[in-house]
């Protein structure tokens, strides 16, 4: 069996941490590509030397070149500014979507059967920039916002109940925004409804903490947002790629019809394998949940509008 | 590290053995009356202990003496079943080593937990923790977590998906009287029947309940083992690592689900210390009948047997 090979974009907090949990899984040569000189350089080697004692065996190298990444089988992007202080949240799109542009066209040259994994903020709208420069196929561009969102949500649930993390899980639903939609009914302990544990006050609290989750931790860290759990979560999502896992969990998933939604990236279960997304499972939702969703995909809906606007302006 | 004793180095304790070394859960003594057996498995399994980064240890004995001071405790001795053959009789063979064994433990190791793994499960669970005379909490039987392990197995080969995001729930006696509670059954928190089919579901309940049997006639009179070594390991762990896992477990109940004396499975939050608590999940009124009259039965079942017992 050839080797496998997944490319992370962007080595800052989050890209270096996804490298680290990637190579930990020792599933995938890595390579790091960042524009600023001799950061993934300094980073990859910094992760080989500590190899020896975490038996990783295979090559992770750090780049400023692109030309790297040529043959992956996966992608992740992570590359992007965090917002600063007095940045509003056009100036944010207008400089992001500029760097994802430009890694998406290195991806469609170097690595054009490559899956895309996204995590560039702002998440739906950089999977739109992502799709429309690469013209992939869309099950291979998917972006990261589900399976971060319902880890926050399971732990959350864990913490409270006092129980293992590993008997929780969480379904998270829509845009990775405020306007996310947790599904309490569909998150269980065990199995069992977090619905049949705790009262409906609790849940409210526990949907409200998820939905700020990111949030949180930025108002702790003043300078810096969350790493690790998004760093984990696109590891899952390589994890189960690359080894035809079929695991089902929430990601953004370009839809075309499913959930009533058209031609939009949004948060919805799916089948992760070595093609991408192997299938969108469409749940019955109830009729405020079906709202929630569709308020969620307005907002994206916005969003991708103002980035037409900008390239029509441009 | 934690230590764990395995009465039995049949192939259900020895794949204990090698299920907590290649998950680094705790150090092993295998004991087996049976001169060299356990000591010939143990050494065996240390020399793939270089290849396979073991970092416990694994020591086989002839002496039940080498279980002192365990953490935990497995009972992985008796006979098993033989294809037909009737409960009734397993219990009366194996209840009268379950009960030297139990001498055993609480002379060597009276603070440890305790894992029962001969069958009848329940019935000998029971009998295990009226011997031992420690606290219910102490005394686990294995049942319900492993029927629970088949039926996600189950679900995911149906669905074509990964097992790790399977859950579901299995209460009562493990027999083939036991109830799947259908709603707990799930993929990532979506109910399964919803993505398989109500039908689907139904049958593969029913595969669940015959699945010993199914690998009995399969494997032709070799019982299966490696899912019942799994989940010994899964309590194991829970214990040795005290991460509060809810696992569906045979302990006696007083009072819960409405049941008292009965050892039978149930969902429970495992811990340091055994059964941190016993959950009362919502079943359905054809869940709830199936529950209590597989309950009755159990117990007449018991009766029979002591009775029998007393006569002889």
């Amino acid at each position: 069996m050839p080797r496998r090979k997944v490319s992370v974009i962007g080595a800052g907090n989050v890209g270096a941490t996804a490298t680290y949990y990637i190579a930990e899984k020792v599933i995938a040569d890595i390579v790091m590509v960042d524009v600023m000189e001799g950061m993934t350089q300094a980073k990859a080697l910094d992760f080989l030397h500590s190899g020896p004692m975490r038996s990783y065996d295979g090559p992770i190298s750090g780049s400023n070149d692109f030309a790297t990444i040529t043959n992956s089988d996966v992608v992740v992007i992570t590359a992007g500014l965090p917002r600063k202080p007095g940045m509003d949240r056009m100036d944010l799109l207008k400089a992001n979507t500029a760097i994802v542009k430009t890694a998406a066209q290195h991806i469609a040259r170097y690595a054009p059967n490559a899956t895309v994994i996204v995590v560039s903020n702002p998440l739906d709208v950089m999977c739109h920039v992502v799709l429309s420069t690469t013209g992939f196929a869309i099950r291979r561009v998917i972006g990261m916002a589900g399976i971060l969102d319902a880890t926050r949500f399971r732990y959350f649930v864990a913490e409270h109940i006092g129980c293992s993390l590993s008997v929780v899980h969480a379904m998270v639903l829509g845009g990775h925004g405020d306007q996310m939609v947790p599904i309490p009914r569909f998150t269980t302990v065990a199995g069992i409804p977090i619905t049949e544990l705790m009262d409906q006050a609790t849940i409210e609290r526990l949907v409200d903490r998820t939905r700020k989750g990111g949030a949180e931790i930025v108002g702790l860290l003043k300078t810096g947002s969350a790493y690790y759990a998004p760093a984990a979560a696109a590891a899952e999502m390589v994890e189960a790629i690359l080894t035809d896992r079929r695991h089902m969990a929430p990601c953004a998933a370009y839809l075309r019809g499913e959930y009533g939604i058209e031609n939009l990236f949004i948060g919805v279960p799916v089948i992760l394998g070595k093609h991408g997304i192997e299938s969108v499972v469409e749940l019955d939702l109830t009729d405020d949940e079906k709202q929630q969703l569709l308020a969620s995909a307005a907002a994206v809906k916005k969003g991708v509008d103002e980035l037409h606007t900008f390239f029509k302006v441009n | 590290m934690k230590r764990v004793g395995i009465i039995g180095s049949g192939n259900v304790g020895t794949n204990i053995a090698f299920f907590l070394a290649e998950n680094r859960i705790a150090s092993v003594r295998l004991v087996d009356i049976k001169a060299g057996v356990a000591m010939g498995k143990a050494l065996d399994l240390m020399q793939a202990g270089p290849l396979r980064g073991y970092d416990t240890t694994i020591e086989g004995s002839n002496g039940v003496e080498s279980i002192v001071g365990s953490d935990v405790v497995v009972i992985a001795a008796g006979r098993v079943r033989k294809p037909g053959e009737h409960r009734i009789d397993l219990y009366l063979n194996n209840s009268q080593t379950v009960k030297a064994i139990c001498a055993d433990i609480q002379r060597l190791a009276p603070q440890a937990v305790v894992i029962n793994m001969v069958e009848p499960v329940d019935s000998l669970t029971l009998l295990a923790q009226k011997t031992l005379g420690f606290e219910r909490q102490r005394v686990l039987g294995v049942g319900g977590l492993l029927s629970a392990t088949r039926l996600r197995y189950l679900v995911s080969h149906a669905l074509a998906t990964s097992p790790r995001e399977v859950t579901g729930l299995i209460v009562g006696p493990h027999r083939s009287t036991m109830v799947v509670l259908r709603d707990t059954v799930r993929v990532s928190g979506i109910p399964a029947a919803k993505l398989i089919g109500e039908d689907r579901l139904d049958a593969i309940i029913e595969e669940v309940r015959n699945a010993g049997d199914t690998i009995l006639q399969m494997a032709q009179w070799s019982t299966a083992f490696y899912a019942p070594s799994a989940a010994a390991c899964g309590l194991i762990e829970a214990v040795a690592r005290d991460t509060h896992a809810i696992l569906p477990v045979s302990v006696r109940l007083e009072g819960e689900y409405g049941i008292s004396g009965l050892c039978v499975g149930v969902p429970a939050q495992v811990g340091a210390g055994g059964v941190e608590r016993i959950l009362e999940v919502r079943m359905s009124e054809k869940e709830r009948q199936a529950f209590d009259s597989a309950c009755a039965e159990l117990r007449s079942a018991i009766q029979q047997a002591e009775s029998r017992q007393t006569a002889s």
